[in-house]
């Protein structure tokens, strides 16, 4: 297997205030990885190093190889890593197709548009019903959908996803979480989460993010059964 | 007399909203107000007037030289004056009014101040439902107007300029995330916010004949139908536009004529009164 994503000691700061210390983790190609914390624990800053929005102080994040360093948020997008945010923000103006050519956007997506857009409308089928609605006038759940659809319409090798449960019912969070199960095997997922349950039953390795510092990691199955972090995300 | 009021109106009206349409594109795009906008308008209309009077060239390619050349110094501005103080947008506000006095003492210096005028595109005037004559280029100004206007929304819905261009005025982080690279698209929406001006200044001086300081009321006229429209609407801009446009001209026919003026704040306090955020604009919470 090969690496798909490698962060290696970043550390990463928010103007003066330092957010990550020293992060360090690995994706193979095909794997479906969680990061667990709690509020505050930097999950989203992690996100936004990854992603070029913020730019990290030290270390290295590669993607199959090729350095992030110095990348902007739009090259990382063409490079192949899409983002379905945190409070999923969806273009709330433009209408459910609007969106997801959006997502298309990044040249090597663009020319495949039509016959992406039948695979995400195949996975959301309430996508395909709302097609030509406001966006803004979604349900949270739908906006979801068209969160991962919009991603998914740039044809990434890997999806990152923040806080897919926020806000949404669990039985809807449910319904979202099989359909991502059944995306094709050489999607690379990274789910950040604070609901943890449903997240490292999809998962199958997970990192606990404490403070702004890595304090655990291992096989989903594993943390699930472990007391401690039973006590403290599950409230057992 | 109302007949020729309201075509003078709708005119007027076609020519605010693309004026209007410039500056909302800036606005929602950049969060900059671009006070040297009236400037632009007027340096379009002396382009259009050197090469079409002063040159001999026929009036359409001079006039779209004169649009092409404001767009380039547009993305000049941009780059230059504008782009080193993202973040800040007191700094951009003052150095685009530093940049509109700077260009009127050029004006001033260069032309005079004597009234300019390009060359007309049509000469005589038709009978309009046979009921009154009006002036063959008043509604040449006004078809090739709300062309360019349909033209700016055709662009907005169906391109993917368009559709970048909405999606970053709502939300840029996430427009950078899908793929848009939105310190190029600055700068080019900030020359097409000056093109804009520049089209609007082209069509009209015909009309009205440009003098160094005469872009200034027409850029606060700009200000006011975004406001009054509701900013970052297009459809705003459009609708106030001909909505002050009409206003200014029957007030002037029917009230008095030394208030022209007065009549679009009249419009713009009344509209406010009832609906805060403009007639097409979103209460933001
Ligand atoms: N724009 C910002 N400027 C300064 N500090 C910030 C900013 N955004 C977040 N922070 C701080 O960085 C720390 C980590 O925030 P982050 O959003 O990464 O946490 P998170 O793990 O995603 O939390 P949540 O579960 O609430 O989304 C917090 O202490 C937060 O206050
Ligand atoms: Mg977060």
């Amino acid at each position: 297997m090969s690496a798909c994503l490698e962060v290696e000691r970043v550390d990463v700061f928010r103007g003066e205030t330092r957010i990550l210390w020293d992060i360090s983790l690995r994706l193979e190609a095909g794997e479906r990885v969680a990061i667990l914390g709690s509020n505050g624990a930097g999950k989203s800053t992690l996100i936004a190093a990854i992603t070029g929005a913020l730019p990290f102080a030290s270390g290295d994040i590669r993607f199959f190889g090729r350095s992030l360093r110095g990348r902007k948020a739009h090259e990382v997008s063409g490079m192949g890593i899409a983002l379905v945010p945190e409070g999923r923000r969806v273009y709330r103006d433009m209408t459910v197709f609007e969106n997801l050519e959006m997502g298309a956007y990044p040249k090597p997506a663009r020319g495949r548009l039509r016959a992406t857009l039948e695979e995400v409308f195949a996975l959301f089928p309430k996508l395909a019903e709302r097609r030509d609605q406001r966006a803004g006038t979604l349900s949270g759940g739908e906006q979801q959908m068209l969160a991962i659809g919009r991603a998914l319409m740039g044809r990434p090798r890997l999806l990152l996803v923040d806080e897919l449960s926020l806000g949404l019912a669990p039985l809807i969070t449910r319904t979202i979480y099989q359909s991502l199960a059944g995306l094709d095997r050489e999607l690379t997922i990274l789910l950040v989460e604070q609901s943890i349950e449903q997240a490292l039953h999809f998962s199958q390795r997970a990192y606990v993010l404490e403070n702004g510092r890595i304090a655990r990691s291992g096989p989903a199955a594993e943390l699930l059964e472990d007391p401690a972090i039973r006590r403290a995300y599950l409230g057992l | 007399m109302l007949a020729i009021s309201v075509m003078n109106g709708l005119v007027i009206g076609v020519i605010y909203a693309l004026a209007a349409l410039g500056v909302s594109l800036v606005v929602g795009i950049m969060n900059v107000i671009n006070f040297a906008h009236g400037e632009l308008y007027i340096l379009a209309g002396y382009f259009s007037f050197l090469f079409a009077s002063t040159l001999g060239m026929p009036f359409a390619p001079a006039m779209g030289l004169a649009v092409a050349l404001v767009f380039l110094f547009g993305l000049l501005i941009e780059r230059l004056l504008i782009r080193p103080t993202y973040g800040n947008d007191m700094y951009s506000l003052i150095l685009t009014f530093i940049l509109s006095i700077v260009l009127q003492n050029a004006f001033l210096l260069i032309f005079g101040p004597y009234p300019n005028k390009p060359p007309l595109w049509v000469r005589g005037a038709s009978e309009i439902f046979g009921l009154f004559s009006y002036g063959n280029q008043r509604l040449a100004a006004l078809v090739s107007g709300a062309a360019l206007i349909a033209l700016v929304f055709l662009v907005l819905q169906k391109t993917w300029f368009g559709r970048i261009i909405r999606a970053t005025s709502q939300d840029r982080a996430m427009a950078e995330w899908n793929g848009v690279n939105t310190t190029r698209l600055n700068m080019l929406s900030f020359g097409l916010g000056c093109a804009l001006a520049a089209a609007a200044g082209v069509i009209l001086s015909p009309v009205f004949p440009v003098t160094p300081t005469a872009g200034v009321p027409i850029a606060l006229t700009a200000f006011v139908v975004v406001v009054l429209g509701g900013m970052g609407s297009m459809w705003g801009c459009v609708v106030g536009g001909l909505l002050l446009g009409l206003v200014e001209n029957l007030g002037a026919a029917f009230i008095s004529s030394g208030y022209k003026n007065v009549f679009g704040f009249l419009i713009l306090i009344l509209v406010l009164l009832v609906r805060p955020s403009g007639l097409f604009g979103r209460a933001k919470l």
